[in-house]
């Protein structure tokens, strides 16, 4: 039955079933038999963990099953990197993503990291305990959305100053920002001047395309 | 009627006077520094007469070297007698000084022997609990009834030695490390448990956190198969060291998918229960006399971000909703963080004690 199933097919299944040894055996076994590089990206690991995101909105995947899905991505990305390094991809947007200052949680802004890039995102990751000032720098860089994440109500109403200093510093018209973590409500989002929210990593990486997209010069 | 009596009534689902009430998980140093200077008084438990006290077993007198497993400490950085390491945030806001990030003791750990050879404390040694029966009776004697604390039982010490990612994909992995490490932790909590529960305490407070702010942190399959068995011998040397000693179990987030199991395992009470992604009132609908409610006032809201009025109607809304047989003990669901306005500690206090 499996043999009938094309390469990218079967890496996709492995990579859901968070299975990182057949994950990469199977990415060099499509490009021995000729599939293209960017067909095992696109149709095998972007498309798993888009799946998976969807489960863990669904409330099918948990945390440990996104984390060996991502392990199992990663271990067939290594085998693939080679191979991709001089074909022209086009990035699904850059984001740079961070908890605010004073806070250090890192658990849920881990998770919608991976998942960015799992979706082929390029990420910047901050790290936590990240300044307004940070985050302007990383819209300087080159940034088309910023991610703001905080576990508790007292680093939350931080995140406001990560808006005003993007519009103090001029950037607020080319980037977009998003937020989340647990006290982070709808209307919160829109009280501070956020473009969007996601209350999960899997809705999170849904709203960065769209985000994107409108960041985009066009 | 005592602060002790009222505990033990509304925890055994009889109606006191009216809930019983307490700070569980305190005040941050900023919100703290503001109580002081408002009420010159030192202590909001004392202040405000909460009915409950906690304590804790005397300190260690190990001196256990954790650095082969911390390395070099940053500035600031303290460790703990698990070996955990703790970095404070780089942020100069005084609201920010309570808030810190873990330096993890087994990140990189591999193999079961790595679990094996991990030096724990030593919460089971006979002199740490010399003078705890002593003071479980000092609070007795005042009134107030006597929390023994336990929190972060299992899970959280085990993931804030491994990193949370780690330990998830150990345990997706079956891994025999975490498996001893988690029986060693558990080991530590069965000797304590059951010195807590012969010394009188009236409730010991367990808790792991295992909800998030949408449901579980792990499927309830993987929760059943790493965590309840463990947490069942936890609860079990406590009651059979004394069987009416209250069991209160902490999980912040939805943890509804596990509360059927935790009663089964014995727990009895449930804490914090966030009003934000938990229904109380459901709870009290579903489980009856089988479960008792902590908590519930919401921190992520209305403590925060309502009004005095705000906080009085929301005490109101549950002790109409869940507390009219007992079994509801009113509490903000979690620390009373510096951006909670002082009227709205005050105005909670106020609303409960003039209960009914």
């Amino acid at each position: 039955m499996t043999d009938t199933l094309l390469c990218e097919h079967r890496l996709r299944q492995a990579v859901l079933d968070g299975d990182a040894v057949a994950a990469a055996r199977l990415a060099a076994e499509g490009l021995a038999a000729g599939v293209p590089p960017l067909t095992l990206l696109d149709e095998g690991l972007i498309s798993a963990m888009g799946e998976a995101g969807r489960l863990f909105e669904a409330g099918e995947f948990f945390v440990p099953e996104l984390l060996v899905s991502a392990r199992a991505m990663k271990a067939a990305m290594a085998v693939l990197e080679p191979r991709l390094a001089d074909q022209p991809r086009q990035s699904a947007g850059r984001i740079a993503i961070g908890t605010v200052a004073g806070d250090l949680h890192d658990i849920g802004k881990n998770l919608v990291a991976t998942m960015l890039r799992g979706a082929g995102f390029e990420v910047d990751d901050l790290g936590v305990d990240v300044t307004p000032g940070q985050f302007v720098e990383a819209a300087r860089a080159g940034a088309n959305v910023i991610g703001v994440s905080s576990l508790l109500t007292t680093t939350m109403i931080s995140m406001r100053a990560v808006v005003q200093a993007l519009e103090e510093a001029g950037l607020r018209d080319r980037v977009k920002v998003m937020v989340g973590g647990a006290p982070v409500t709808p209307e919160y989002a829109d009280a501070i001047g956020a473009d969007g929210f996601s209350d999960n990593a899997g809705g999170a990486v849904t709203l960065a395309r769209r985000l994107a997209a409108m960041a985009r010069p066009s | 009627m005592t602060s002790r009596e009222r505990v033990l009534m509304a925890m055994r689902h009889q109606r006191p006077d009216r809930p019983p009430f307490d700070f569980s998980w305190g005040f941050a140093p900023a919100q703290l520094h503001r109580f002081q200077e408002a009420t010159g008084a030192l202590d909001p438990e004392d202040y405000f007469d909460a009915d409950t006290r906690m304590l804790r077993p005397s300190p260690t007198r190990l001196a256990t070297d954790y650095s082969r497993y911390l390395g070099e400490l940053p500035p600031g950085a303290h460790v703990d007698e698990w070996g955990i390491g703790r970095r404070p945030t780089a942020s100069p806001d005084a609201a920010h000084a309570h808030l810190d990030g873990f330096i993890y003791s087994l990140l990189g750990a591999s193999d079961e022997r790595d679990a094996l050879d991990y030096p724990l404390p030593d919460l089971d040694a006979d002199y740490r609990y010399q003078d705890f029966a002593a003071r479980v009776a000092a609070v007795q004697a005042r009134g107030i009834a006597a929390l023994a604390a336990m929190e972060c039982t299992i899970f959280e010490v085990a993931w804030y030695m491994r990193s949370m990612e780690r330990l998830l994909l150990d345990f997706a992995d079956g891994s025999p490390f975490a498996a001893t490490l988690l029986d060693r932790i558990t080991a530590v909590r069965e000797a304590q448990a059951g010195r807590y529960a012969a010394s009188g305490a009236d409730v010991i407070c367990m808790g792991d956190d295992v909800g998030t702010q949408r449901g579980m942190l792990m499927s309830v399959r993987m929760w059943r198969t790493w965590l309840k068995p463990r947490l069942a011998r936890v609860i079990a040397a406590a009651k059979s060291a004394r069987p009416d000693v209250l069991v209160f179990y902490h999980s912040d987030g939805d943890v509804t998918a596990i509360v059927e199991d935790l009663i089964e395992i014995g727990v009895d009470i449930l804490n914090p229960v966030q009003p934000e992604c938990m229904d109380p009132a459901a709870l009290r609908r579903r489980y009856g006399r089988r479960l008792s409610l902590w908590g519930t006032i919401g921190t992520q809201s209305t403590f925060p971000f309502g009004s005095p009025d705000d906080v009085r109607r929301e005490v109101q809304a549950r002790i109409e909703a869940v507390g009219a047989d007992g079994g509801l003990f009113l509490a903000p669901t979690h620390m009373i963080e510096p951006e909670v306005p002082f009227e709205n500690i005050v105005a909670f206090v106020d609303a409960v004690k003039s209960s009914t």
